[in-house]
């Protein structure tokens, strides 16, 4: 945790080491860069930004209206507009641009990519060539599996392949900018203005807390095993260590649930849950709705074709 | 979604003051359980999902709020797993997993005893199923969004792929790989929980009463 450099941001820079790593070696990796990322995602919340100085419930219900709306564009124009509207945002609210383009695109390639990739191949999808890549004369076939005379990369292909991305980077981007800048416990207590119960928003809280003492506990045990390791046992052995040790976090977990309940009837809880109303509404946060929620609704009536650009 | 929510906040009803500490940590758990890498062949690593033990050892309707306050967290904290699918996500890893899960590990354990290793395959069989249902599933309604949802030119608007894709894909990398692992990892938990601390499993139709003697292991 000491290596923590806000500057730069969370990076999986401890890929300098060479060679295969092994499954401890990564975990306790994953765990530092998960408890690197919370501290930094900590400390934007605490920054005097635009975001950071509107009530986190108009802000959760601004970025939900603008999510659910932007799922809807089917445009790549209105899609980028859209994606540079949370840029503008993230640098009005403090946020390095860098950072925030890199935290939102670190996994869409994975998965979103991964995805998309064989859609703008003409193997799967007719349409018009955009790049010739191999030309294979007809009759080519791949074992039973016919195919085309040529394999191109498709213009409809690219498009769409595009238009997909671009929407998922969008939507990443409202999310992670209402994490950034808004501090946990807060967020949480806003959910209260979306519907969901009391119960279930001291239980997300405390989970959220929580998490980090589990994680904790299981970064020790990796610790404590490398340590120990001097040379690695067989596979399955290895397997059944992770096994047990689940189960222990399991046992662990449920222990640490009995006394936290103890404690907190010692402090005079009953069941019932009770949380502080901290929140007020002010102009500003009414503006910053009404401008979220206008923009929204532009956004579908473009995406059904009512409004024309 | 919401009327599975409410009835699985009622069934908890009967836990009482101890509901918010209990479901906490059970959703701590079922977050971090993502954390503990495992070696598989070929030298690479993997994790668990994790939802057929939770919902074995935690009950069904215990592990469908539990798992929904993990993906809550997960969604929010990486915007991951989504907002506009969370209730499709939840339905799926929330509710298929652990029911699946729980149900094909009562029948196949039957009425043996707590400590039988039969049980210990019931739960890895259940882990295996459970997984493999639910990415089946997931294939389904990601097929059927292709179907729903085309724009003009016939192009899909959010998923490329059609039905035929969808559900092989997802069935057989899972029924072949990852469902493997699973299956493994919740045996082996299994195996550990039953060693350890067998006294978690009687109480399972009421997680009210559980007044579990502390045998924690050393770590």
């Amino acid at each position: 945790m000491k290596e923590v450099d806000i500057g730069i941001g969370p990076c999986k820079c401890s890929a300098v080491h060479r060679g295969k790593k092994s499954f401890i070696g990564k975990t306790i990796d994953g765990i530092i860069f998960f408890m690197q990322d919370a501290f930094v995602t900590e400390s934007f919340s605490r920054r005097r930004g635009l975001l950071q100085s509107l009530d986190p419930r108009a802000k959760l219900i601004s970025i939900l209206a603008l999510i659910v709306a932007t799922s809807t564009v089917g445009n790549l124009r209105i899609l980028v507009f859209a994606y540079l509207f949370f840029l503008l945002v993230a640098f009005l609210s403090k946020i390095e641009i860098g950072f925030f383009i890199k935290r939102v695109w670190l996994f869409i390639p994975i998965f979103s990519g991964f995805l998309v990739l064989p859609l703008v191949f003409n193997v799967f999808f007719p349409g018009d060539p955009l790049i010739q890549l191999i030309h294979l004369g007809p009759g080519a076939h791949l074992g039973p599996i016919p195919l085309p005379e040529s394999i191109y990369i498709t213009k409809q292909g690219v498009n769409a392949a595009t238009i997909f991305m671009m929407r998922v980077a969008t939507c990443v981007s409202a999310i992670v900018l209402l994490f950034l800048t808004t501090p946990q416990q807060m967020l949480f207590k806003s959910l209260r203005s979306v519907g969901i119960p009391k119960l279930y928003v001291l239980t997300l809280s405390m989970a959220y807390r929580y998490i980090f003492v589990l994680t904790e506990l299981v970064s020790e045990m990796y610790v404590a095993k490398k340590a120990r390791t001097i040379k690695a046992r067989g596979m399955f052995d290895e397997q059944k260590w992770v096994g047990g040790r689940i189960g222990y976090t399991l046992i662990r977990s449920l222990d640490m649930s009995e006394k936290v309940h103890m404690a907190m009837m010692s402090r005079g809880y009953n069941g019932e849950v009770r949380i502080i109303q901290e929140f007020k509404m002010r102009n500003r946060d009414y503006v910053a709705g009404a401008i979220a929620i206008s923009m929204s609704v532009v956004l579908v009536l473009i995406s059904q074709n009512i409004i024309r650009v | 979604m919401i009327p599975i929510w409410i009835y699985a906040g009622k069934k908890l009803s009967t836990l009482g003051s101890r509901k918010v500490p209990f479901l906490a940590l059970a959703a701590a758990f079922a977050f971090v359980i993502m954390m503990f890498n495992l070696p598989v062949p070929g030298g690479s690593t993997g994790h668990a999902v994790g939802g057929a033990i939770i919902g074995i050892v935690l009950g069904p309707w215990a592990a469908v709020i539990t798992i929904s306050v993990a993906l809550a967290l997960q969604a929010l904290m990486f915007g991951d797993g989504g907002i506009t699918t969370y209730a499709t996500n939840c339905f799926n890893m929330a509710v298929l997993i652990p029911f699946i899960g729980y149900y094909a590990y009562n029948f196949i354990s039957g009425k043996t005893e707590i400590t039988s290793s039969r049980r210990v395959i019931a739960a890895a069989i259940a882990g295996w199923v459970s997984l493999t249902a639910a990415a089946t599933w997931a294939g389904f309604i990601l097929g059927l969004q292709f179907i729903l949802y085309k724009d003009a030119n016939g192009l899909p608007l959010y998923m490329p792929y059609p039905l035929s894709v969808t559900v092989p894909a997802m069935f057989l990398e899972h029924a072949f790989a990852f469902s493997f692992l699973e299956a493994l990892v919740t045996g082996l938990i299994f195996a550990y929980l039953q060693r350890t601390d067998p006294s978690l499993f009687y109480g399972e139709k009421s997680e009210s009463k559980k007044s579990k003697t502390k045998k924690a292991a050393p770590v």
